[in-house]
């Protein structure tokens, strides 16, 4: 993101560039909903034309790793808050520890989906299913989404640890953390995708 | 920058000068440089895509394949022609306009995110090479829209195209984000929402649809980079794929994308319009929200580019919406013209192209009308009436009004007027050569000719020979802008801060503005439009006073040295000088 420090005595005050980098995350992020809307009724649409295909899916799937996976999602956004309160509380070592944390988890999360796969390749659900398997046209759907996702997720954990050296340098205290806070939006954003998608693929 | 402008904050200026060539060419995050940057990148494509243009026209003298000696070499042209003028031109071109012009509008130093800004730039000039690099490898053949499974059959330049377009899409979403946060953060005080300039609205209702609509693209092209390269069948049906999906996916994103390419238009002619015939905006609030709905309603009527290929039962609801778009359009047209009715119109070239605008633009969405109605474009589809239809709104729509404002705002980004002389050749060169080409395409459409072939039936032989002339005729007047452009450079007179007594801040600086744009903290004139009355003409003598048309003429030995008085070329009398400004308010 931009910061304007050469205009600072012309253009916004940090306060006001702080809002408008804030609602451009949004806005970038209304995009990204848009994107990945494409994928999921892509998905969804399949999903409901081909419920056999789900079916023999599942059973070579469990649902154990998955959940847990989804759990430690969770808990990474749930890190991610509390370094944000540290940082308003002005603990700089607590925000370390906390986005250290969010990075942590969202690399453990990455690995278990690359476990995931694997298992599902094992098991002849691959990206190019053709008519002819009787996971016929499910890899496609079901990869590109996730992937698409786990890609987010890794960009996070880059951003993650972007922001975790920042705090090291002394960059946030407590009237500047919208560095912090866009990085939340961002990450929230990415749990909230994962939530739709692990309802949708896994559960209905 | 804070520094200077205390002491001479009383003198007059005529211009901060102009930066080096230099500047130009490298990273800058000043939204002046890079609002030209877009320009010229844009104009360097237009050129290209021009002589595509003409290239096809030329094989169209004939109803058989010669000049080309492929159709696959024809079909390509036209698909760069398309892709080209829609994503290297007119979009960029948006870019252009938007970041010069919107923030002096609105009085901010910068867009809220100048390195951003710079970023989204900087990926245009690697992606229209991408595109073109596609001749290489076999260019993209399967037109604009490539629609599979034509899109999936061709070379590897399709999948450059692909990707081309991908990164063309990030870079416009990530200007559109800018835009919209400067646009409704960044105003200063007394200027609220329903006060800020016209331009301003389209752009914000523009920014709106590329953030909401760009990323279906997105989704449509990566899924359709994948089916090139990973091995899926998204869109291949003979393995579960699903070419409707395309269809369905691609129009809710390009559909949309026409509002794109015309909004920033009409914005541009509504400040042209009113400040041209020295008139206020007629229905402001109208046009401001007319263009917020036509942004809306845009994204309801995507299927009607399908109605041959959609389940029939939604041929109707789409035809309805369709139908609706015409509303707001309309509410624009008639505040149009209520606007220049009764006004001391100034026949300027920006005036020129922007009243072109308002007669080409019609008969651009009348035809709308008609392909809109179900069955009578189930007679047109894929005609030359399509074609014709397409080039009346984006062309006479989109592209005239770039024109009217590459005319209202040059002296303000070169601080030198235009050859008016020069400009009116383009304007009726142009404006003839652009019915002449069009108009004979609708009758050949309505005769059964299919677009995007080289050949056709022998019987249509006298339309397309009409066209191509015509085509001729409209690319010579593309000469005629470009030499005025450099002309203007070497030669034009020196055009002060405010050659057209405009109400609008971008005028209340000098011409070229400083690198920060003001010398002070700008006020906005409480109502930007209202001209002819008493307060904006003493505002406008005083503007006149600060911001000089000229002190000293240093290189043209067109203007009268030490004249406050000078006249831009071809302009009626007042336009420029404060003593005569009595006369035309």
């Amino acid at each position: 993101m931009a910061e304007a420090t050469a205009h600072a005595h012309h253009g916004p005050s940090p306060q006001e560039q702080a809002e408008n980098i804030k609602f451009g995350v949004w806005l970038y992020l209304a995009s990204e909903v848009i994107i990945f809307s494409v994928f999921i009724t892509i998905y969804a649409m399949f999903r409901a034309q081909n419920p056999d295909t789900v079916f023999h899916v599942r059973e070579e799937l469990g649902i154990a790793l998955v959940s847990f996976n989804t759990f430690l999602l969770l808990t990474s956004s749930w890190a991610m808050v509390m370094g944000l309160r540290a940082i308003q509380a002005g603990k700089q070592r607590a925000l370390m520890a906390w986005i250290g944390l969010t990075a942590l988890l969202g690399t453990a999360f990455v690995g278990l989906q690359y476990v995931e796969y694997t298992e599902l390749a094992h098991a002849g659900v691959a990206i190019n299913n053709t008519n002819a398997s009787v996971f016929a046209g499910f890899g496609m759907r079901f990869y590109t989404p996730t992937a698409f996702h786990g890609a987010h997720v890794i960009i996070g954990v880059i951003w993650a640890l972007w922001v975790v050296w920042r705090a090291w340098k002394g960059r946030y205290s407590t009237e500047n953390y919208v560095g912090v806070e866009t990085f939340g939006l961002y990450w929230h954003f990415v749990d909230v995708v994962w939530i739709l998608l692990f309802t949708l693929i896994y559960l209905v | 920058m804070a520094t200077a402008s205390l002491p001479i904050r009383q003198e007059p200026r005529i211009s901060a000068g102009l930066p080096r060539v230099g500047e130009f060419m490298r990273w800058s995050v000043d939204h002046k440089i890079i609002g030209v940057q877009y320009m010229v990148v844009a104009l360097s494509f237009f050129f290209i895509g021009g002589i595509l243009a003409m290239l096809m026209r030329w094989e169209l003298l004939t109803p058989d394949v010669d000049f080309f000696g492929d159709g696959a070499v024809y079909n390509s042209a036209m698909t760069m022609h398309g892709t080209i003028m829609i994503f290297l031109w007119v979009i960029p071109m948006i870019g252009a306009m938007g970041n010069y012009v919107v923030p002096l509008q609105i009085g901010a130093r910068d867009m809220a995110f100048p390195w951003l800004n710079a970023f989204a730039f900087w990926i245009i000039p690697p992606a229209g090479i991408l595109m073109l690099l596609g001749w290489l490898v076999g260019p993209a053949e399967a037109g604009w829209t490539s629609y599979p499974p034509l899109s999936l059959l061709g070379h590897d330049g399709q999948l450059l195209w692909a990707v081309s377009l991908h990164l063309l899409g990030i870079s416009s979403i990530l200007g559109a984000i800018n835009f919209i946060v400067t646009i409704l953060n960044m105003r200063p005080e007394g200027m609220p929402l329903f006060r800020m300039p016209l331009l301003c609205w389209a752009v914000l209702a523009t920014a709106l649809i590329i953030v909401l609509a760009t990323p279906f693209l997105a989704g449509a092209l990566t899924l359709l980079i994948l089916d090139m390269v990973a091995g899926t069948s998204f869109f291949i049906a003979a393995q579960g794929g699903d070419v409707l999906l395309w269809q369905n996916v691609f129009w809710f994103y390009s559909h949309p994308a026409v509002y794109i390419m015309v909004l920033p238009s009409m914005g541009i002619i509504s400040e042209v319009l009113s400040v041209h015939s020295r008139k206020p905006v007629f229905g402001y609030r109208m046009i401001a929200l007319s263009s917020m709905s036509i942004a809306l309603v845009g994204f309801t009527v995507w299927a009607h580019h399908m109605f041959t290929s959609l389940t029939p039962e939604l041929r109707i609801p789409f035809m309805i919406t369709s139908m609706i778009i015409a509303v707001p359009t309309g509410i624009k047209i008639f505040s149009w013209l209520a606007t220049i009715w009764g006004g001391k119109i100034h026949f300027t070239s920006a005036m020129n192209f922007a009243l072109g605008f308002l007669s080409l633009f019609l008969i651009g969405g009348l035809t709308g009308v008609i392909v809109g109605s179900v069955p009578v474009d189930i007679h047109l589809h894929d005609t030359y009436f399509v074609v014709s239809h397409f080039h009346f709104t984006l062309y006479g729509g989109g592209v005239m009004g770039l024109f009217a404002g590459v005319y209202h705002w040059w002296p303000k980004i070169t601080g030198r007027m235009l050859n008016e002389g020069l400009g009116r050749w383009h304007f009726w060169l142009t404006f003839i050569g652009f019915l002449w080409t069009f108009l004979p395409q609708q009758i050949a459409g309505m005769m059964g000719m299919p677009r995007r072939v080289a050949t056709y039936d022998p019987s249509l032989l006298i339309y397309n020979q009409l066209s191509s002339l015509g085509a001729f005729v409209l690319g010579a007047s593309a000469l005629f802008f470009f030499y005025n452009l450099g002309w203007s450079l070497a030669r034009g007179r020196v055009a002060g801060g405010n050659p057209w007594r405009a109400l609008t801040l971008e005028w209340a600086t000098t011409s070229p503005p400083p690198p920060l744009n003001f010398y002070e903290d700008p006020v906005p004139y409480p109502n930007p439009y209202g001209y002819g009355s008493d307060a904006a003409r003493e505002y406008l003598d005083e503007q006149q006073r600060r911001f000089p048309a000229a002190l000293e003429a240093p290189t043209d030995e067109g203007s009268t040295s030490a004249s406050l008085a000078t006249q831009p070329a071809g302009t009626s009398a007042g336009s420029s000088a404060g003593t005569s400004a009595g006369q035309q308010q």
